[in-house]
């Protein structure tokens, strides 16, 4: 057994058990900050170092290839993204600290095992570590009105998702008395006319449209992201999704594109998805709410690029997966560091930040204008791909209602932009001063965003490469 | 299609000259406004000086594409980074040197913000360059957005009248007519079955069948003809234009409508003959709706800026006009009279702009007597209108000419009809130019300054173009014509 492919995992785990011992000594919020962000900075160099590696181990229910390092690295990255967010760890009570860091690397770890599980009972493992650590989040915020309302209905909504998951996953088992993602490979297509075999899938998907927020699975997500802690909520929205792209991709392209039916079930999510997303942002006052629903939609462009199942969709999602960290962790970095003190941030509170920091409002401007997907950015890169693979399968339509979601979007992504250079605060408010390493995150992100929308030829190489794995 | 790539790469020189006055800008400190501006000037200066060298150094005997340039871009997806100009190119490069220029020296009192406002604009040119000098389907959109999203600041912050009310309609109209372009833009190069945004390679042969072409046409022209100001998707320009301040009146009246019919002649009619043919009654149709309601609505107005906002709604429509007639003149017009509404209106956002600081009202009710408190000022105001009237001898009878005899050829009805409202137009705007520069002058504005040596420089030389091509119509028309015979020949 070649423990080397493990390497990105033991880092983590590693890291994990590392920050366990720190919660139980004396909490010193300085030392834990640094010890975290230098253990997930050894993850991301991990992660990347072992981009290229390939093997199966614990007898084939583990994969590790190009597919699932490409995924790791991106989680490692995320992961160290929010870690360095939790400077001032605010929302959550100083002596947890230890523990929040804890539940970060064990739901970091669980996903990356996600990316790599191909037998349905450890995907299934990997699935819940990572949802109960997530509910354990939540639940960590300082003032419990938020935390413990919202930590429950996220619990138990996730628990009814994993619950009609296990059943579907029994149903597919039932039809195909395969456990083994190469076995179902080998079966499912052959019976995808069988309604059986639709419908088991289409069950067993519902547990990760759970975790990409996916309507009608979707009603958690407000919630959930008002009542984490900020740094909390900005993993769930970028890096999270990061793990449920990767999964849906090894699920949905288990069927190999000869499923009509599937193939409409999730036309009719990606749609709904969508529209109830944008519609539902408009009405939002509050920033997390609104980023959210902004999920919601955005998880209807991660579907119409994998509903197309071929490999130009597949890789089209993963590029788009790679967007959405990006973008969404950017506007949770400025809110983050809008609100010093934990609170949940009303858009109306970004009045005046132009002038209290130019250089978050300028990231806040380039990741709005990405998740509208206006070029050059990396949003505009990810969607162009997605547009062009559902054309190559014949859905004008479709990309033309997308297109009439992305005008909707623009209309509160906008606002946003107006609170942010427009309006002016009721009294002056001081500017708001980075740290030199969050001055540097924030600029690399702004030069993520546009340098992979004018060229965004590597990751896309990249990703393409990386999706020739799936069947 | 052949052509010679550059010895020197004059393009992407203009298209720098932008980014680095963009940089340059960023560069200066906020509180140095005056360091700001002359930079501004400098960078803007340069990229006028560039077009007017591209537009002499056009081998027009030879035609074509020239000054091409071409990098491989996104193998991956057939895009590259592939620039040329031609003979339909290079009046827009020149429009857009000219009033970015003279837009900048109008805004040289700016007070407010400068650094942002400066830095914004220069993004937004940048975006309009690039979209006029490439041939690339991919960097063509992505122009087309980089010239739009500025806008919504360039207004909501620095507008007046209804500013934030204007910026969210016009953004969300324009972008609306973005998410037309893209599935289009997608749709053609998925189904040329070359997977290329290569814009001369998707033009050669018979890649489309009619119906694909019929679709794509039919997006393409409504999506970059809200733009262009196409009736009934205009209504975003004339609240747009009032609320936006005067020198992003001028950039965006001037060029960035530009963009929309230039879009449609360069995307949409280069690469959908067949389709261009099955819509153009319904353009010639829209276009004469537009000339008509424009002036008409036109008529009713009491503030200034719309008056001139429905006036643009009506002369791009006489650009709409000449792409439907599918004739040589037609075309040949409608570019002569992009060009040179894209400088009369200029002039004309810019004269009413110094008027509109002094004396702080825009109603034509409140003004009189203009004439004699402030003459230079209401010189160039009044040549900005009798160009809009179509006075021969000024830039635009020659194109309104042009285009309305091939459309009397090909339309009838369509050309009497926009004939007609035209002439009442111009009634019209002689009577709101009676109103505001004659009669008694008024006392409230006796101790306004007249426009000064310093300012009136950019007036100057807006108005001195329009009198140039109206004396002198062949240096434009011919330049246009080496790229109408090519497409026409081709077809």
């Amino acid at each position: 057994m070649n423990w080397i492919l493990l390497t990105p995992e033991l880092t983590v785990l590693l890291a994990a058990a590392l920050f366990l011992v720190l919660a139980c000594l004396k909490p010193d919020p300085r030392r834990d900050y640094q010890l975290a962000v230098t253990m997930a900075a050894f993850a991301v160099a991990a992660a990347t170092a072992c981009a290229t590696m390939s093997g199966d181990l614990f007898n084939h229910v583990y994969r590790v290839d190009l597919f699932s390092q490409v995924f790791k690295a991106l989680l490692a990255i995320g992961f160290f993204l929010v870690i360095f967010l939790c400077d001032d760890f605010q929302g959550v009570a100083p002596s947890h600290h230890g523990e929040g860091y804890f539940l970060l690397a064990v739901c970091t770890l669980s996903m990356m095992m996600l990316a790599s599980a191909v037998h349905l009972l450890a995907i299934v493992l990997a699935l819940e570590l990572s949802s109960y650590s997530l509910y354990i989040l939540v639940f960590l915020r300082q003032e419990h009105r938020w935390g413990m309302i919202t930590g429950l209905r996220y619990f138990l909504v996730g628990a009814s998702a994993s619950a009609i998951m296990l059943f579907g996953l029994a149903i597919i088992y039932g039809v195909t008395g395969a456990v083994h993602i190469d076995m179902l490979i080998q079966q499912l297509p052959a019976m995808m006319g069988h309604p059986m075999a639709v419908t088991g899938l289409l069950l067993t998907l519902a547990g990760f449209f759970f975790k990409l927020a996916v309507f009608p699975f979707h009603f958690w997500a407000p919630e959930a992201y008002q009542g984490a802690p900020n740094q909390v909520a900005a993993f769930i929205a970028a890096v999270s999704k990061v793990a449920a792209v990767a999964i849906l991709l090894r699920m949905i392209s288990m069927a190999q594109g000869n499923s009509d039916q599937l193939a409409r079930g999730l036309i009719a999510m990606a749609v709904i998805s969508m529209t109830v997303g944008n519609l539902a942002a408009i009405a939002q006052r509050d920033f997390k709410r609104l980023m959210a629903f902004s999920s919601v939609a955005h998880a209807g462009y991660l579907l119409l690029g994998m509903l197309c199942m071929t490999p130009a969709g597949y890789g089209a999602a993963m590029f788009y997966g790679a967007a959405v960290l990006i973008m969404k962790y950017t506007c949770f970095m400025v809110m983050t560091r809008v609100a010093d003190d934990g609170r949940n941030l009303q858009i109306d509170e970004l009045a005046g930040l132009h002038r209290r920091s130019p250089l978050l409002a300028l990231a806040l401007m380039m990741a709005l204008f990405s998740l509208a997907g206006i070029p050059p950015t990396i949003g505009f890169v990810g969607k162009l791909m997605i547009f062009v693979a559902a054309m190559q399968k014949g859905y004008l339509v479709l990309v033309l209602v997308a297109m009439a979601n992305v005008v909707v979007s623009l209309y509160y992504y906008l606002l946003v932009l107006k609170a942010a250079y427009l309006d002016e605060p009721a009294q002056v408010l001081p500017s708001i001063s980075l740290t030199m390493p969050a001055r540097l995150v924030a600029v690399a992100m702004i030069a993520l965003i546009v340098g992979l929308g004018f060229y965004p030829t590597t990751l896309l190489d990249l990703v393409q490469a990386a999706v020739l794995r799936l069947p | 299609m052949a052509y010679q790539l550059a010895d020197f790469p004059f393009l992407t020189t203009l298209l720098l000259c932008c980014i680095a006055g963009l940089l340059a800008i960023l560069a200066t400190p906020a509180k140095h406004t005056q360091a700001i501006k002359i930079v501004s000037a400098v960078f803007s200066g340069l990229t006028l000086v560039i077009s007017i060298y591209l537009f002499i150094a056009y081998d027009q005997q030879a035609g074509g594409y020239q000054f091409v340039e071409r990098v491989a871009w996104i193998p991956a997806l057939g895009i590259a980074y592939f620039n040329g100009v031609d003979g339909f190119a290079l009046p827009m490069l020149l429009l857009t040197g000219i009033v970015f220029f003279t837009a900048v020296l109008t805004c040289w009192e700016m007070e407010l913000r400068v650094k942002e406002f400066f830095a914004l604009v220069f993004l937004l040119v940048t975006g309009v360059f690039g979209l006029f000098m490439s041939l690339d389907l991919f960097f063509i959109f992505v122009w087309f957005d980089v010239s739009l999203f500025p806008m919504y600041l360039l207004i909501a912050i620095w507008g007046s009248t209804r500013k934030e009310y204007g910026a969210m309609k016009l953004t969300l109209y324009l972008l609306a007519g973005s998410a037309l372009i893209l599935p289009a833009i997608v749709y053609l190069v998925v189904h040329s079955g070359a997977m290329t945004f290569d814009l001369l390679v998707l033009m050669e042969g018979d890649r489309f069948t009619p119906a694909q072409q019929r679709i794509a046409f039919f997006l393409l022209y409504i999506g970059f003809g809200i733009l262009a100001g196409v009736f009934p998707f205009h209504t975003w320009s004339p609240v747009g234009h009032v609320a936006a301040p005067t020198a992003v009146s001028m950039i965006h009246a001037g060029v960035l409508m530009k963009i929309g019919a230039f879009g449609i002649l360069r995307v949409g009619i280069f690469l959908c003959p067949e389709g261009w043919q099955y819509w153009a009654p319904l353009m010639a149709v829209l276009a004469t709706c537009g000339i008509v309601y424009g002036t008409f609505v036109g008529l009713n107005q009491t503030d200034l800026k719309y008056v001139i906002g429905y006036s643009s709604v009506a002369h791009m429509g006489i650009v709409g006009l000449g792409l439907s007639t599918m004739t040589i003149d037609g075309l040949n017009g409608a570019v002569f009279q992009m060009f040179a509404h894209g400088i009369m209106t200029a002039l004309f956002f810019s004269s009413v702009g110094y008027i509109y600081d002094r004396t702080h009202t825009k109603a034509i009710a409140e003004l009189g007597g203009l004439s004699r408190i402030m003459p230079r000022a209401t010189t160039f105001f009044i040549l900005a209108a009798l160009t809009g009237i179509g006075v021969p001898c000024l830039a635009s009878f020659w194109g309104e000419l042009v285009v309305f005899m091939s459309c009397v050829r090909v339309y009838p009805v369509a050309g009497a009809l926009a004939i007609g409202a035209l002439a009442v137009g111009a009634l019209f705007m002689l009577r709101v130019v009676q109103k505001t520069c004659y009669g008694p002058p008024l006392k409230k504005f006796a101790g306004l300054k007249d426009i000064t040596a310093a300012l009136a420089v950019p007036r100057i030389i807006l108005a001195s173009v329009i009198v140039l091509l109206g004396l002198f119509p062949g240096l434009l028309f011919d330049m246009i014509n080496t790229a109408t015979m090519q497409l026409i020949g081709l077809r």
